[in-house]
């Protein structure tokens, strides 16, 4: 909800209810005056009407607004104030009445004296009065609106500038600064507190790239001195068979650790957007190749490979993070894969399929995509593929989904 | 022949030297842009191979310098893993190969070997070893004369022991060579295997010797014994 709207409702409710209690309030009060009046009025109608018949006998009857009976006698009533309903020929319809009635003796007759007036008035009054605050209650509304509407757009106006400026931040973006700038105390804070804040962003992110890089780099020269150094020591004639297994040992462990710092680095690079070079890719012909490579393993585990591939997916992207994002996932396929599995590979012009058979995993599938996670914790794999995958998507905009249904994993790339 | 490297990890440099010298190379060093500045102007190499991270200087300038003072020399460069930049733009200014770091010994004398043998500095493009004769340029294999009929990745195999012969090959080493970097990541090497033993087959059916010994689960040696 924007916050013009919420005001605006704000004000409509709050508003609305005080007119609404405002309304009834003043009603009442009118409607007290109204009757207190009228009251006062029949009062002295049948004070005059008692003079008249005291002086004149009687007078006429203007029924139903005075009316004068002689009644049997009975003992005397004093003033008796009603609301009544009372036939009215011209309006063909019971109208409401305030009557003042009094039963008195006027020269040793008995009379029922009833004094009345419609309260049709009254009726008009509260017409009226819904009118009229409806009428001042829509009107403050629509000046309110658009005064709110005023505001936001101007004094609103270098917010929404920061705002649409800050989605454009992007913490591999050094010199990012904030142009808007406005009179008000809040919002001239409120961009300091944010360029302060976006810059330590950048240098924060700027240093962890530097440092995973260099790490990366520096780990790799003793690595390749090591991995050079095991593999003349395995020349070494005579060599003895638990001697071997020791140096073997040491040389898959230190590869193990090489390629790690290396997918590291690569994760880096992705994420720094450090493959500008972009072209168009026909991916049908990327998967052949790949699939070609990967037939050895394919074969080496029975796996039966259906392939589905529409030759209209063409990619304006990297060709190295293409050819990533598949090796990664196909080999996925493959390696997490049982005996005689089967895989399936389908690619229309917006999307790509892969599915395999295997295991269940009991990851939650929000983590399946996160670095260094595991299904297998005594897995060789340091579990960076799938991270890879998400950060080539991340990049290229496009949706990565997992899924597990009729006992295949399946991956579905959206471009 | 003469090779020089031009690397500044002296550690490195030793076990590359040590390696390349077994195979019959002689072998020079520099550690630096500076002495391979120094080296470059004083001797013709036929092989050079170049690591792009120099102290010093830029590894791309020196390529220059090697194109200007030792034209006929093969130029394998050296680039980190992932630089692409660097490998793309070394290939551009006239580098033969490229081969990126960390490397397997077995494939850096490979690499060589074949710079070697596409310059013709050998002027055999024959690899020749016992009954065994490989044909570079037709990549066809004779055993006692009479040809091998091997797959594309058996004859990359067997290819890949001819010119390692007599060394200790790991089964990583052979993977990545054949199936390439991105893939060798496997823990399961058993698809060597089965190739290994397709090659035994077919050259003991042409009453060739096997050459192809197994060394203590660490990979292969292809060597008379």
């Amino acid at each position: 909800m924007r916050l013009l709207q919420k005001t605006n409702r704000a004000y409509f409710i709050v508003s609305g209810t005080a007119f609404i209690i405002a309304g009834v309030v003043f009603y009442f009060v009118i409607s007290f005056f109204f009757r207190d009046q009228l009251n006062e009025k029949l009062y002295h109608d049948i004070k005059n009407i008692t003079r008249s018949i005291k002086e004149n006998g009687t007078i006429p009857d203007y029924y139903p607004f005075i009316e004068i009976r002689e009644v049997p006698t009975q003992s005397e009533q004093s003033f008796k104030t009603i609301d009544t309903l009372i036939f009215d020929g011209f309006e063909n319809k019971k109208i409401p009445f305030r009557q003042i009635s009094l039963i008195t003796v006027i020269n040793n007759k008995v009379y029922f004296l009833a004094a009345r007036d419609t309260l049709i008035e009254e009726d008009d009054l509260l017409e009226a009065i819904a009118i009229v605050t409806g009428l001042i209650f829509v009107l403050l509304l629509v000046s309110l609106y658009f005064i709110n509407r005023k505001l936001s757009l101007k004094i609103w106006q270098p917010f929404y500038k920061t705002l649409n400026e800050l989605k454009d931040f992007s913490h591999d973006k050094p010199g990012f600064k904030l142009s808007s700038e406005s009179q008000l105390y809040e919002f001239t804070e409120l961009n300091k507190t944010l360029e302060k804040l976006t810059r330590k962003v950048i240098s924060d992110y700027q240093s962890l790239k530097r440092f995973t890089e260099d790490a990366s780099h520096e780990i790799q020269t003793p690595l390749a001195v090591i991995q050079s150094k095991l593999e003349t020591l395995m020349q070494y004639p005579g060599l003895k068979k638990d001697q071997a297994e020791l140096i073997n040992s040491a040389y898959i462990y230190t590869l193990r650790i090489s390629k790690l710092t290396q997918t590291l680095l690569l994760l880096t690079k992705i994420a720094n957007d450090q493959f500008p070079d972009k072209k168009a890719i026909n991916m049908a012909e990327l998967i052949g190749e790949k699939i070609k490579m990967f037939e050895d393993h394919i074969l080496e585990k029975s796996l039966t490979l259906n392939v589905d591939i529409k030759p209209d997916c063409i990619l304006e992207t990297n060709f190295f993070l293409a050819e990533s994002l598949l090796i990664n996932l196909i080999g996925n396929a493959v390696k997490h894969n049982i005996k005689r599995g089967v895989i399936n590979i389908r690619l229309d012009k917006n999307k790509l399929e892969i599915s395999n058979s295997g295991e269940m995993i009991s990851v939650p599938v929000s983590k399946l995509f996160d670095r260094f996670y595991k299904t297998d914790k005594s897995s060789d794999s340091p579990g960076l593929g799938l991270a890879i995958v998400k950060e080539i998507c991340r990049l290229n905009k496009w949706e990565i989904k997992y899924n597990y249904e009729n006992n295949l994993h399946k991956v579905t790339v959206n471009f | 022949m003469k090779i020089l490297i031009i690397e500044d990890e002296k550690e490195l440099v030793g076990a590359i030297k040590n390696f390349l010298e077994t195979e019959g190379f002689l072998c020079e060093t520099a550690f630096s842009y500076f002495e391979a500045e120094d080296s470059l102007s004083a001797y013709n190499y036929d092989i050079i191979i170049l690591d792009l991270t120099l102290p010093g200087g830029d590894g791309l300038d020196l390529i220059k310098l090697i194109k200007d003072r030792n034209r006929q020399a093969g130029l394998l460069i050296v680039s980190a893993k992932n630089s692409l930049d660097d490998k793309v733009r070394g290939l551009d200014m006239g580098a033969d190969d490229y081969i990126t770091k960390p490397f397997h010994l077995a494939e850096l004398n490979s690499r060589i070997k074949s710079l070697a043998r596409r310059r013709h500095f050998d002027g055999a493009n024959e690899l020749i070893f016992n009954e065994i004769k490989i044909n570079t340029d037709s990549n066809e294999v004779f055993v006692n004369g009479t040809i091998l009929d091997l797959t594309k990745k058996e004859f990359e195999i067997l290819l890949y022991f001819v010119v390692n012969r007599n060394k200790v090959i790991t089964r990583e080493s052979i993977a990545e060579h054949v199936w390439g970097d991105d893939i060798s990541y496997s823990d399961n090497y058993d698809f060597i295997y089965s190739h290994i033993k397709n090659i035994r087959k077919k050259i003991e059916n042409n009453n060739g010797k096997n050459y192809l010994h197994n060394m203590y689960g660490i990979g292969y040696k292809f060597s008379e014994r």
